[in-house]
Protein backbone atom coordinates (compact mmCIF):
# COMPACT_ATOMS: atom_id res chain seq x y z
CA UNK A 1 0.00 0.00 0.00
CA UNK A 2 1.46 3.30 -1.28
CA UNK A 3 0.98 6.29 1.14
CA UNK A 4 -0.85 7.84 -1.99
CA UNK A 5 -3.36 5.65 -1.38
CA UNK A 6 -3.39 5.07 2.75
CA UNK A 7 -4.38 9.18 1.89
CA UNK A 8 -7.85 8.35 0.18
CA UNK A 9 -8.86 5.89 3.10
CA UNK A 10 -11.33 6.69 5.66
CA UNK A 11 -13.05 4.18 7.54
CA UNK A 12 -16.84 3.44 6.84
CA UNK A 13 -17.80 1.77 10.30
CA UNK A 14 -20.93 2.87 11.27
CA UNK A 15 -21.44 5.78 12.70
CA UNK A 16 -18.33 7.17 12.46
CA UNK A 17 -18.65 9.24 9.01
CA UNK A 18 -16.01 12.22 8.42
CA UNK A 19 -14.37 11.28 11.66
CA UNK A 20 -12.84 8.40 10.47
CA UNK A 21 -10.34 9.55 8.20
CA UNK A 22 -7.38 9.56 8.53
CA UNK A 23 -6.69 5.76 9.40
CA UNK A 24 -3.99 5.39 11.65
CA UNK A 25 -1.13 3.64 10.64
CA UNK A 26 0.57 0.96 11.54
CA UNK A 27 3.54 -0.97 9.62
CA UNK A 28 5.49 -3.51 10.81
CA UNK A 29 7.00 -4.09 7.10
CA UNK A 30 7.89 -1.79 4.67
CA UNK A 31 9.88 -1.28 1.29
CA UNK A 32 10.79 1.00 -0.69
CA UNK A 33 9.77 0.43 -4.45
CA UNK A 34 11.40 2.69 -7.05
CA UNK A 35 8.96 4.23 -9.33
CA UNK A 36 9.76 6.45 -12.62
CA UNK A 37 9.92 10.11 -11.59
CA UNK A 38 7.12 11.75 -13.46
CA UNK A 39 6.93 15.39 -12.52
CA UNK A 40 4.48 16.67 -14.25
CA UNK A 41 2.65 13.78 -12.98
CA UNK A 42 3.41 14.52 -9.25
CA UNK A 43 2.62 18.54 -9.59
CA UNK A 44 -0.39 17.45 -10.44
CA UNK A 45 -1.24 15.47 -7.62
CA UNK A 46 0.10 17.39 -5.07
CA UNK A 47 -3.45 19.55 -4.81
CA UNK A 48 -5.30 16.31 -4.60
CA UNK A 49 -3.25 15.54 -1.47
CA UNK A 50 -4.72 15.83 2.34
CA UNK A 51 -1.46 16.66 3.83
CA UNK A 52 -2.14 16.23 7.33
CA UNK A 53 -3.20 12.78 6.85
CA UNK A 54 0.20 12.35 4.41
CA UNK A 55 2.44 13.88 7.24
CA UNK A 56 0.63 11.85 10.39
CA UNK A 57 1.24 8.84 8.01
CA UNK A 58 4.93 9.71 6.53
CA UNK A 59 5.67 10.70 10.77
CA UNK A 60 5.02 6.78 11.84
CA UNK A 61 7.08 5.40 8.98
CA UNK A 62 9.67 7.48 10.46
CA UNK A 63 10.58 9.08 7.07
CA UNK A 64 12.67 12.07 6.83
CA UNK A 65 13.32 15.00 4.93
CA UNK A 66 9.13 15.20 4.51
CA UNK A 67 7.76 18.52 3.19
CA UNK A 68 5.47 20.28 5.72
CA UNK A 69 3.58 21.52 2.90
CA UNK A 70 3.40 22.37 -0.86
CA UNK A 71 5.96 25.40 -1.48
CA UNK A 72 5.58 28.33 -3.60
CA UNK A 73 6.60 27.30 -6.91
CA UNK A 74 6.22 22.92 -6.54
CA UNK A 75 5.58 22.63 -9.77
CA UNK A 76 8.59 23.51 -10.71
CA UNK A 77 11.00 22.83 -7.79
CA UNK A 78 12.46 19.26 -8.60
CA UNK A 79 13.69 18.63 -5.37
CA UNK A 80 10.52 18.57 -4.16
CA UNK A 81 8.72 17.18 -6.49
CA UNK A 82 10.94 14.02 -6.19
CA UNK A 83 10.55 14.16 -2.48
CA UNK A 84 7.07 13.85 -2.94
CA UNK A 85 7.51 11.52 -5.62
CA UNK A 86 8.78 9.02 -3.22
CA UNK A 87 7.25 9.30 -0.23
CA UNK A 88 3.99 9.49 -2.34
CA UNK A 89 4.92 6.57 -4.77
CA UNK A 90 7.72 4.68 -3.28
CA UNK A 91 6.96 3.48 0.05
CA UNK A 92 5.52 0.56 -0.28
CA UNK A 93 3.68 -0.79 3.93
CA UNK A 94 3.98 -4.85 3.21
CA UNK A 95 2.58 -5.42 6.42
CA UNK A 96 0.60 -3.25 9.05
CA UNK A 97 -2.70 -2.21 10.11
CA UNK A 98 -4.77 0.76 9.43
CA UNK A 99 -6.89 1.56 12.39
CA UNK A 100 -10.48 4.18 12.67
CA UNK A 101 -10.06 6.85 14.61
CA UNK A 102 -13.04 6.76 16.13
CA UNK A 103 -13.82 3.26 16.67
CA UNK A 104 -10.29 2.13 17.10
CA UNK A 105 -11.02 -0.85 14.52
CA UNK A 106 -8.38 -2.68 12.76
CA UNK A 107 -7.86 -3.24 9.39
CA UNK A 108 -5.09 -5.45 8.08
CA UNK A 109 -2.73 -4.72 5.30
CA UNK A 110 -1.20 -8.09 4.20
CA UNK A 111 1.29 -8.43 1.33
CA UNK A 112 0.61 -4.51 0.62
CA UNK A 113 -3.24 -5.26 0.08
CA UNK A 114 -5.17 -3.72 2.94
CA UNK A 115 -8.41 -5.09 3.83
CA UNK A 116 -11.20 -2.95 4.47
CA UNK A 117 -14.41 -5.69 5.06
CA UNK A 118 -16.15 -4.97 7.29
CA UNK A 119 -19.13 -7.41 8.64
CA UNK A 120 -22.32 -7.28 8.27
CA UNK A 121 -22.73 -5.95 11.84
CA UNK A 122 -20.37 -2.86 11.13
CA UNK A 123 -21.56 -1.25 8.26
CA UNK A 124 -23.73 1.76 8.21
CA UNK A 125 -26.95 1.27 6.71
CA UNK B 1 -34.30 -8.71 2.06
CA UNK B 2 -31.00 -6.83 2.24
CA UNK B 3 -29.73 -9.93 4.04
CA UNK B 4 -31.35 -12.14 1.56
CA UNK B 5 -29.58 -10.55 -1.16
CA UNK B 6 -26.51 -10.45 0.54
CA UNK B 7 -26.77 -14.22 1.11
CA UNK B 8 -27.59 -14.66 -2.54
CA UNK B 9 -24.33 -12.40 -3.69
CA UNK B 10 -22.73 -14.38 -1.26
CA UNK B 11 -23.33 -17.67 -2.65
CA UNK B 12 -23.38 -16.57 -5.97
CA UNK B 13 -20.87 -13.93 -6.63
CA UNK B 14 -18.47 -13.74 -3.58
CA UNK B 15 -17.66 -17.55 -3.67
CA UNK B 16 -17.72 -18.45 -7.12
CA UNK B 17 -15.52 -15.63 -7.91
CA UNK B 18 -13.10 -16.59 -4.56
CA UNK B 19 -13.25 -20.63 -5.80
CA UNK B 20 -12.44 -19.51 -9.73
CA UNK B 21 -10.05 -16.76 -8.85
CA UNK B 22 -7.40 -19.83 -9.50
CA UNK B 23 -8.61 -20.07 -12.91
CA UNK B 24 -8.05 -16.58 -13.60
CA UNK B 25 -4.80 -15.77 -12.97
CA UNK B 26 -3.43 -14.94 -16.20
CA UNK B 27 -6.41 -14.60 -17.44
CA UNK B 28 -7.51 -11.27 -19.28
CA UNK B 29 -10.96 -11.11 -20.28
CA UNK B 30 -11.20 -8.27 -22.70
CA UNK B 31 -10.52 -4.71 -22.26
CA UNK B 32 -12.72 -2.85 -23.64
CA UNK B 33 -11.53 -0.60 -25.70
CA UNK B 34 -14.66 2.21 -24.66
CA UNK B 35 -13.19 1.71 -21.26
CA UNK B 36 -9.22 1.94 -22.46
CA UNK B 37 -10.84 5.33 -24.34
CA UNK B 38 -11.83 6.86 -21.47
CA UNK B 39 -9.04 5.84 -19.21
CA UNK B 40 -6.86 7.47 -21.53
CA UNK B 41 -8.69 10.56 -21.64
CA UNK B 42 -8.64 11.46 -17.98
CA UNK B 43 -5.88 14.40 -17.41
CA UNK B 44 -2.61 13.10 -16.50
CA UNK B 45 -2.13 13.65 -12.77
CA UNK B 46 -5.80 12.00 -12.29
CA UNK B 47 -6.55 9.74 -9.14
CA UNK B 48 -8.89 6.83 -10.56
CA UNK B 49 -10.92 3.86 -8.84
CA UNK B 50 -11.70 0.54 -10.43
CA UNK B 51 -14.44 -0.75 -8.15
CA UNK B 52 -14.44 -4.46 -8.93
CA UNK B 53 -11.09 -4.60 -10.56
CA UNK B 54 -11.02 -8.21 -10.19
CA UNK B 55 -6.99 -8.83 -11.78
CA UNK B 56 -6.48 -5.83 -12.80
CA UNK B 57 -6.74 -5.61 -16.54
CA UNK B 58 -7.58 -1.85 -16.45
CA UNK B 59 -5.57 -0.46 -14.02
CA UNK B 60 -2.17 -0.22 -16.00
CA UNK B 61 -4.23 1.67 -19.03
CA UNK B 62 -3.00 4.52 -18.40
CA UNK B 63 0.32 5.46 -16.88
CA UNK B 64 -0.32 9.14 -16.63
CA UNK B 65 -2.97 8.66 -13.89
CA UNK B 66 -2.71 6.93 -10.46
CA UNK B 67 -5.63 4.37 -10.89
CA UNK B 68 -6.34 1.96 -7.64
CA UNK B 69 -8.06 -1.14 -8.16
CA UNK B 70 -10.41 -2.70 -5.72
CA UNK B 71 -12.71 -5.73 -5.54
CA UNK B 72 -14.57 -8.04 -3.14
CA UNK B 73 -12.87 -10.96 -3.95
CA UNK B 74 -9.45 -11.35 -2.21
CA UNK B 75 -7.79 -14.21 -4.71
CA UNK B 76 -8.46 -11.61 -7.47
CA UNK B 77 -6.99 -9.07 -5.53
CA UNK B 78 -4.20 -10.95 -5.11
CA UNK B 79 -3.72 -11.75 -8.87
CA UNK B 80 -3.96 -7.90 -9.74
CA UNK B 81 -1.24 -7.11 -7.14
CA UNK B 82 1.11 -10.08 -8.33
CA UNK B 83 1.24 -7.38 -11.34
CA UNK B 84 2.32 -5.07 -9.60
CA UNK B 85 -1.30 -3.16 -9.12
CA UNK B 86 -1.82 -1.12 -6.14
CA UNK B 87 -5.11 -2.26 -5.08
CA UNK B 88 -7.42 -3.23 -1.80
CA UNK B 89 -10.03 -5.41 -1.10
CA UNK B 90 -13.02 -3.66 0.03
CA UNK B 91 -17.05 -3.48 -0.48
CA UNK B 92 -18.47 -1.45 -3.41
CA UNK B 93 -21.15 -1.31 -0.99
CA UNK B 94 -19.28 0.54 1.57
CA UNK B 95 -16.40 2.42 0.27
CA UNK B 96 -13.56 2.90 2.64
CA UNK B 97 -12.31 6.39 0.85
CA UNK B 98 -13.00 10.20 2.35
CA UNK B 99 -15.40 11.93 0.03
CA UNK B 100 -14.57 13.53 -3.09
CA UNK B 101 -10.88 11.87 -3.40
CA UNK B 102 -11.69 10.78 -7.10
CA UNK B 103 -11.19 12.06 -10.46
CA UNK B 104 -12.61 9.67 -12.30
CA UNK B 105 -14.25 6.18 -11.19
CA UNK B 106 -14.72 2.93 -13.28
CA UNK B 107 -16.83 0.29 -12.24
CA UNK B 108 -17.35 -2.37 -15.65
CA UNK B 109 -19.30 -5.84 -14.98
CA UNK B 110 -19.83 -5.24 -11.54
CA UNK B 111 -23.19 -3.73 -10.47
CA UNK B 112 -24.75 -6.51 -12.23
CA UNK B 113 -23.86 -8.45 -9.26
CA UNK B 114 -26.02 -6.89 -6.84
CA UNK B 115 -29.33 -9.00 -6.39
CA UNK B 116 -31.54 -5.84 -5.68
CA UNK B 117 -32.24 -2.57 -7.40
CA UNK B 118 -32.08 -1.20 -3.72
CA UNK B 119 -28.38 -2.49 -3.10
CA UNK B 120 -27.25 -1.45 -7.21
CA UNK B 121 -28.48 2.06 -6.28
CA UNK B 122 -26.29 2.34 -3.14
CA UNK B 123 -23.08 0.77 -4.99
CA UNK B 124 -23.81 3.75 -7.41
CA UNK B 125 -24.55 6.27 -4.86
CA UNK B 126 -21.23 5.08 -3.28
CA UNK B 127 -19.21 5.92 -6.37
CA UNK B 128 -20.38 9.30 -6.65
CA UNK B 129 -19.64 10.07 -3.19
CA UNK B 130 -16.02 9.33 -3.57
CA UNK B 131 -16.07 11.38 -6.96
CA UNK B 132 -14.90 15.18 -7.01
CA UNK B 133 -17.55 17.13 -8.26
CA UNK B 134 -17.00 17.06 -12.21
CA UNK B 135 -15.77 14.14 -11.99
CA UNK B 136 -16.49 11.07 -14.23
CA UNK B 137 -17.86 7.44 -13.55
CA UNK B 138 -18.12 4.88 -16.23
CA UNK B 139 -20.50 1.80 -15.54
CA UNK B 140 -20.56 -1.33 -17.91
CA UNK B 141 -23.15 -3.74 -16.82
CA UNK B 142 -24.62 -7.11 -18.75
CA UNK B 143 -27.00 -6.10 -21.42
CA UNK B 144 -30.52 -8.18 -21.45
CA UNK B 145 -31.00 -7.46 -25.49
CA UNK B 146 -28.08 -9.61 -27.06
CA UNK B 147 -27.78 -9.60 -30.65
CA UNK B 148 -27.18 -13.74 -31.05
CA UNK B 149 -28.99 -15.08 -27.62
CA UNK B 150 -31.72 -14.10 -25.60
CA UNK B 151 -32.31 -13.91 -21.74
CA UNK B 152 -36.24 -14.34 -21.11
CA UNK B 153 -35.78 -12.77 -17.32
CA UNK B 154 -33.12 -10.33 -16.05
CA UNK B 155 -32.20 -11.71 -13.01
CA UNK B 156 -29.94 -15.13 -14.25
CA UNK B 157 -27.50 -17.73 -12.89
CA UNK B 158 -24.56 -18.81 -14.68
CA UNK B 159 -22.59 -21.78 -14.39
CA UNK B 160 -19.01 -21.83 -14.94
CA UNK B 161 -17.82 -25.84 -15.15
CA UNK B 162 -14.38 -26.17 -14.86
CA UNK B 163 -14.10 -29.67 -16.13
CA UNK B 164 -15.77 -28.80 -19.44
CA UNK B 165 -12.84 -26.39 -19.84
CA UNK B 166 -10.47 -29.32 -19.77
CA UNK B 167 -12.55 -31.09 -21.86
CA UNK B 168 -12.62 -28.99 -24.96
CA UNK B 169 -9.08 -28.44 -24.61
CA UNK B 170 -8.50 -32.14 -24.82
CA UNK B 171 -10.56 -32.16 -28.13
CA UNK B 172 -8.23 -33.41 -30.83
CA UNK B 173 -10.81 -32.15 -33.44
CA UNK B 174 -10.22 -28.62 -32.14
CA UNK B 175 -8.37 -26.26 -34.68
CA UNK B 176 -5.00 -24.67 -33.09
CA UNK B 177 -4.97 -26.62 -29.80
CA UNK B 178 -2.39 -28.77 -31.10
CA UNK B 179 0.08 -26.21 -31.62
CA UNK B 180 3.07 -27.64 -30.24
CA UNK B 181 5.38 -25.45 -28.23
CA UNK B 182 5.67 -26.82 -24.95
CA UNK B 183 5.71 -29.87 -23.28
CA UNK B 184 2.81 -32.50 -25.72
CA UNK B 185 -0.11 -33.20 -23.99
CA UNK B 186 -1.24 -36.46 -23.47
CA UNK B 187 -4.72 -34.72 -23.64
CA UNK B 188 -6.55 -36.86 -20.57
CA UNK B 189 -10.22 -35.32 -20.83
CA UNK B 190 -10.01 -34.21 -17.36
CA UNK B 191 -10.02 -32.70 -14.56
CA UNK B 192 -6.80 -32.44 -12.53
CA UNK B 193 -6.03 -28.33 -13.44
CA UNK B 194 -2.70 -29.36 -14.46
CA UNK B 195 -3.31 -31.10 -17.25
CA UNK B 196 -5.61 -28.31 -18.28
CA UNK B 197 -2.67 -26.08 -17.56
CA UNK B 198 0.04 -27.95 -20.12
CA UNK B 199 -2.91 -27.81 -22.27
CA UNK B 200 -3.06 -24.40 -22.46
CA UNK B 201 0.45 -24.10 -23.42
CA UNK B 202 -0.39 -26.04 -26.45
CA UNK B 203 -2.00 -22.99 -27.43
CA UNK B 204 0.76 -20.58 -27.89
CA UNK B 205 0.32 -20.68 -31.81
CA UNK B 206 -1.43 -18.06 -32.82
CA UNK B 207 -2.14 -16.97 -29.23
CA UNK B 208 -0.76 -14.37 -26.61
CA UNK B 209 2.43 -16.17 -26.20
CA UNK B 210 3.65 -13.91 -23.38
CA UNK B 211 0.02 -14.76 -21.91
CA UNK B 212 0.38 -18.48 -22.13
CA UNK B 213 4.01 -18.23 -20.76
CA UNK B 214 3.16 -16.88 -17.96
CA UNK B 215 1.06 -19.90 -17.25
CA UNK B 216 3.77 -22.13 -17.19
CA UNK B 217 4.27 -21.71 -13.18
CA UNK B 218 0.80 -22.08 -12.23
CA UNK B 219 -1.27 -24.62 -12.34
CA UNK B 220 -3.92 -22.91 -13.79
CA UNK B 221 -5.70 -23.30 -16.90
CA UNK B 222 -9.01 -22.85 -17.35
CA UNK B 223 -9.21 -19.62 -17.01
CA UNK B 224 -5.74 -19.16 -19.15
CA UNK B 225 -7.17 -21.52 -22.38
CA UNK B 226 -10.24 -19.37 -22.04
CA UNK B 227 -8.45 -16.47 -22.41
CA UNK B 228 -6.42 -17.68 -25.17
CA UNK B 229 -9.34 -19.26 -27.26
CA UNK B 230 -11.41 -16.05 -26.96
CA UNK B 231 -8.47 -14.04 -28.84
CA UNK B 232 -9.07 -15.81 -31.73
CA UNK B 233 -12.94 -15.03 -32.36
CA UNK B 234 -13.89 -12.19 -30.79
CA UNK B 235 -17.73 -11.77 -30.75
CA UNK B 236 -20.27 -9.38 -28.85
CA UNK B 237 -19.41 -10.31 -25.58
CA UNK B 238 -15.81 -10.32 -26.87
CA UNK B 239 -14.81 -13.25 -23.78
CA UNK B 240 -14.80 -16.62 -24.51
CA UNK B 241 -16.21 -16.34 -27.67
CA UNK B 242 -15.13 -19.70 -29.44
CA UNK B 243 -15.62 -21.50 -26.27
CA UNK B 244 -18.21 -19.52 -25.26
CA UNK B 245 -19.93 -20.82 -28.15
CA UNK B 246 -20.76 -23.95 -26.79
CA UNK B 247 -21.59 -23.37 -23.43
CA UNK B 248 -24.44 -20.68 -23.40
CA UNK B 249 -26.38 -22.16 -20.66
CA UNK B 250 -27.84 -19.78 -18.21
CA UNK B 251 -30.46 -20.15 -15.47
CA UNK B 252 -33.00 -18.41 -14.06
CA UNK B 253 -32.55 -17.27 -10.68
CA UNK B 254 -35.37 -15.65 -7.86
CA UNK B 255 -35.35 -11.85 -8.14
CA UNK B 256 -35.38 -9.98 -5.12
CA UNK B 257 -37.17 -7.02 -5.70
CA UNK B 258 -40.26 -6.55 -4.20
CA UNK B 259 -42.46 -6.43 -7.17
CA UNK B 260 -40.86 -9.58 -8.78
CA UNK B 261 -41.07 -11.36 -5.44
CA UNK B 262 -44.73 -10.68 -5.53
CA UNK B 263 -45.25 -12.06 -8.64
CA UNK B 264 -42.81 -15.51 -8.03
CA UNK B 265 -45.14 -16.09 -5.00
CA UNK B 266 -47.93 -16.10 -6.54
CA UNK B 267 -46.81 -18.31 -9.32
CA UNK B 268 -44.77 -20.99 -6.76
CA UNK B 269 -48.32 -21.37 -4.92
CA UNK B 270 -49.83 -22.87 -8.04
CA UNK B 271 -47.11 -25.56 -8.08
CA UNK B 272 -46.64 -28.97 -6.47
CA UNK B 273 -42.96 -28.88 -5.10
CA UNK B 274 -42.33 -25.47 -3.78
CA UNK B 275 -39.45 -26.01 -0.88
CA UNK B 276 -38.08 -23.08 1.67
CA UNK B 277 -36.69 -19.64 -0.78
CA UNK B 278 -32.89 -20.82 0.95
CA UNK B 279 -33.24 -24.12 -1.28
CA UNK B 280 -34.58 -23.21 -4.31
CA UNK B 281 -33.33 -19.67 -5.10
CA UNK B 282 -32.44 -21.14 -8.35
CA UNK B 283 -34.88 -22.85 -11.07
CA UNK B 284 -32.41 -24.77 -14.01
CA UNK B 285 -32.57 -25.44 -17.35
CA UNK B 286 -31.05 -28.91 -18.07
CA UNK B 287 -28.40 -28.86 -20.16
CA UNK B 288 -24.93 -30.12 -20.45
CA UNK B 289 -23.29 -26.57 -21.64
CA UNK B 290 -21.50 -24.29 -19.10
CA UNK B 291 -20.75 -20.72 -20.12
CA UNK B 292 -17.39 -20.31 -19.14
CA UNK B 293 -17.67 -16.61 -20.03
CA UNK B 294 -16.08 -15.13 -16.96
CA UNK B 295 -16.97 -11.04 -17.69
CA UNK B 296 -19.81 -11.57 -19.97
CA UNK B 297 -21.21 -14.43 -20.43
CA UNK B 298 -23.26 -16.31 -23.53
CA UNK B 299 -26.68 -17.31 -23.25
CA UNK B 300 -29.12 -19.01 -25.18
CA UNK B 301 -32.89 -19.05 -24.62
CA UNK B 302 -34.98 -20.89 -22.10
CA UNK B 303 -38.93 -20.99 -21.91
CA UNK B 304 -40.23 -19.11 -19.06
CA UNK B 305 -39.46 -20.98 -16.13
CA UNK B 306 -41.16 -21.56 -12.80
CA UNK B 307 -39.14 -20.43 -9.68
CA UNK B 308 -38.28 -21.93 -6.59
CA UNK B 309 -39.25 -25.70 -8.03
CA UNK B 310 -36.22 -27.43 -9.70
CA UNK B 311 -32.76 -27.67 -8.25
CA UNK B 312 -29.68 -28.96 -10.15
CA UNK B 313 -29.60 -31.37 -12.97
CA UNK B 314 -28.66 -34.67 -12.18
CA UNK B 315 -27.27 -36.57 -14.97
CA UNK B 316 -26.51 -36.76 -18.90
CA UNK B 317 -28.74 -39.35 -18.77
CA UNK B 318 -31.42 -37.06 -17.58
CA UNK B 319 -30.70 -34.62 -19.66
CA UNK B 320 -31.38 -37.07 -22.55
CA UNK B 321 -34.87 -38.30 -21.23
CA UNK B 322 -35.74 -34.35 -21.56
CA UNK B 323 -34.53 -33.86 -24.94
CA UNK B 324 -36.73 -36.61 -25.71
CA UNK B 325 -40.22 -35.33 -23.95
CA UNK B 326 -42.48 -33.70 -26.23
CA UNK B 327 -42.14 -30.10 -26.35
CA UNK B 328 -45.12 -29.08 -24.22
CA UNK B 329 -44.74 -25.20 -24.09
CA UNK B 330 -46.20 -22.59 -25.52
CA UNK B 331 -42.51 -20.73 -26.00
CA UNK B 332 -41.20 -23.35 -28.52
CA UNK B 333 -40.59 -21.87 -31.29
CA UNK B 334 -38.62 -24.23 -33.48
CA UNK B 335 -40.14 -27.72 -35.04
CA UNK B 336 -40.28 -30.89 -32.68
CA UNK B 337 -38.94 -32.80 -35.43
CA UNK B 338 -35.90 -35.02 -35.05
CA UNK B 339 -35.96 -35.27 -31.60
CA UNK B 340 -34.14 -38.31 -31.43
CA UNK B 341 -31.45 -36.72 -33.72
CA UNK B 342 -30.30 -34.80 -30.28
CA UNK B 343 -29.67 -37.86 -27.82
CA UNK B 344 -26.58 -38.89 -30.62
CA UNK B 345 -25.17 -35.99 -30.52
CA UNK B 346 -25.92 -35.17 -27.08
CA UNK B 347 -23.84 -38.37 -25.90
CA UNK B 348 -20.31 -38.50 -26.61
CA UNK B 349 -20.44 -35.81 -29.26
CA UNK B 350 -21.64 -33.28 -27.25
CA UNK B 351 -18.72 -31.45 -26.77
CA UNK B 352 -18.41 -31.75 -30.40
CA UNK B 353 -21.06 -29.78 -31.33
CA UNK B 354 -19.17 -26.82 -32.36
CA UNK B 355 -18.93 -23.67 -31.63
CA UNK B 356 -19.16 -22.51 -35.53
CA UNK B 357 -22.64 -24.75 -35.92
CA UNK B 358 -24.18 -22.47 -33.16
CA UNK B 359 -22.72 -19.50 -34.33
CA UNK B 360 -23.13 -19.98 -38.00
CA UNK B 361 -27.07 -20.20 -37.53
CA UNK B 362 -26.88 -24.00 -38.11
CA UNK B 363 -30.58 -24.17 -38.26
CA UNK B 364 -30.30 -27.70 -36.71
CA UNK B 365 -28.54 -26.59 -33.38
CA UNK B 366 -30.62 -23.73 -33.45
CA UNK B 367 -33.67 -25.98 -32.61
CA UNK B 368 -31.82 -27.89 -30.69
CA UNK B 369 -31.46 -25.46 -28.44
CA UNK B 370 -34.86 -24.00 -28.15
CA UNK B 371 -35.98 -27.62 -27.81
CA UNK B 372 -33.71 -27.82 -24.82
CA UNK B 373 -35.03 -24.66 -23.69
CA UNK B 374 -38.72 -25.79 -23.76
CA UNK B 375 -38.42 -28.80 -21.75
CA UNK B 376 -40.42 -28.71 -19.11
CA UNK B 377 -38.20 -27.52 -15.76
CA UNK B 378 -40.49 -30.35 -13.94
CA UNK B 379 -38.31 -32.67 -15.83
CA UNK B 380 -35.12 -32.19 -13.51
CA UNK B 381 -34.37 -34.41 -11.37
CA UNK B 382 -34.17 -32.63 -7.91
CA UNK B 383 -31.85 -32.90 -5.61
CA UNK B 384 -28.73 -30.60 -5.51
CA UNK B 385 -26.04 -33.38 -4.75
CA UNK B 386 -27.51 -35.18 -8.14
CA UNK B 387 -24.97 -33.10 -10.04
CA UNK B 388 -22.19 -35.61 -10.56
CA UNK B 389 -19.20 -34.96 -12.69
CA UNK B 390 -16.80 -37.38 -14.94
CA UNK B 391 -18.60 -40.42 -15.29
CA UNK B 392 -21.65 -39.08 -16.99
CA UNK B 393 -20.31 -38.32 -20.20
CA UNK B 394 -18.25 -35.80 -21.37
CA UNK B 395 -20.71 -32.96 -20.40
CA UNK B 396 -21.92 -34.36 -16.91
CA UNK B 397 -22.54 -30.96 -15.09
CA UNK B 398 -19.81 -30.97 -13.21
CA UNK B 399 -20.12 -30.73 -9.39
CA UNK B 400 -18.28 -27.91 -9.63
CA UNK B 401 -20.40 -25.98 -12.00
CA UNK B 402 -19.98 -22.16 -10.19
CA UNK B 403 -23.41 -20.39 -10.66
CA UNK B 404 -23.12 -16.66 -10.59
CA UNK B 405 -25.79 -14.23 -10.72
CA UNK B 406 -26.20 -11.43 -12.75
CA UNK B 407 -28.99 -9.19 -13.08
CA UNK B 408 -29.08 -8.27 -17.00
CA UNK B 409 -30.38 -4.79 -17.43
CA UNK B 410 -32.50 -3.90 -20.12
CA UNK B 411 -32.04 -0.61 -22.39
CA UNK B 412 -32.81 2.54 -20.74
CA UNK B 413 -32.52 0.73 -17.00
CA UNK B 414 -29.55 1.54 -16.02
CA UNK B 415 -29.70 5.51 -16.96
CA UNK B 416 -33.44 5.52 -15.67
CA UNK B 417 -31.48 4.06 -12.47
CA UNK B 418 -29.26 6.89 -12.39
CA UNK B 419 -31.76 9.90 -13.25
CA UNK B 420 -34.49 8.54 -10.59
CA UNK B 421 -32.14 7.45 -7.85
CA UNK B 422 -29.00 9.50 -8.32
CA UNK B 423 -29.89 12.87 -8.47
CA UNK B 424 -25.91 13.78 -7.85
CA UNK B 425 -24.92 12.05 -11.30
CA UNK B 426 -25.82 14.26 -14.50
CA UNK B 427 -25.95 11.09 -17.47
CA UNK B 428 -23.33 12.12 -20.12
CA UNK B 429 -23.83 9.81 -22.49
CA UNK B 430 -24.66 5.73 -22.99
CA UNK B 431 -24.89 3.54 -25.26
CA UNK B 432 -24.71 -0.14 -26.19
CA UNK B 433 -20.79 -1.84 -26.49
CA UNK B 434 -20.57 -5.59 -26.96
CA UNK B 435 -23.71 -6.53 -25.18
CA UNK B 436 -23.15 -4.42 -22.23
CA UNK B 437 -25.15 -1.05 -21.44
CA UNK B 438 -22.18 1.78 -20.80
CA UNK B 439 -23.19 5.09 -19.35
CA UNK B 440 -20.89 7.82 -18.32
CA UNK B 441 -22.36 10.29 -16.08
CA UNK B 442 -20.65 13.39 -14.36
CA UNK B 443 -20.79 14.33 -10.51
CA UNK B 444 -22.81 17.37 -10.46
CA UNK B 445 -21.08 20.30 -9.18
CA UNK B 446 -23.35 21.30 -6.60
CA UNK B 447 -24.42 19.61 -3.26
CA UNK B 448 -23.30 16.19 -2.03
Amino acid sequence: MKLLTHNLLSSHVRGVGPRGFPLRLQATEVRINPVEFNPDFVARMIPKVEWAALLEAADTLHLIEVPKEPIEGYEHDEEFLRKMHHILLEVEVLEGTLQCPESGRLFPISRGIPNMLLSDEETET
Amino acid sequence: MDHAAAQLEKQHVHDVYESTAPYFSDLQSKAWPRVRQFLQEQKPGSLIADIGCGTGKYLKVNSQVHTLGCDYCGPLVEIARSRGCEVMVCDNLNLPFRDRGFDAVISIGVIHHFSTKERRIRAIKEMARVLVPGGQLMIYVWAMEQKNRHFEKQDVLVPWDRALCSQLLSEPSQPGRKQPCGPPERSPPAHPPCSVGRCSMCLKGPWDSKRSHSVDCEPILAGTCCASISKAGEEENGFCNTWGKSFRSWFSSRSLDESTLRKQIESVRSLKNTEGWAGNTISTQPSGRSSLDLDHPETFPTGEQHLDEEVFVGTAQKRLEWLRAPAPRKHLNGDHTGGGKFPDSASTDENCVDADDLEEGNPFASKLWRRISAVSATDSHPGDDAVSGKDQGPRGLDAKAFMRYYHVFREGELCGLLEESVSELHVLSSGNDHGNWCVIAEKKQSGD
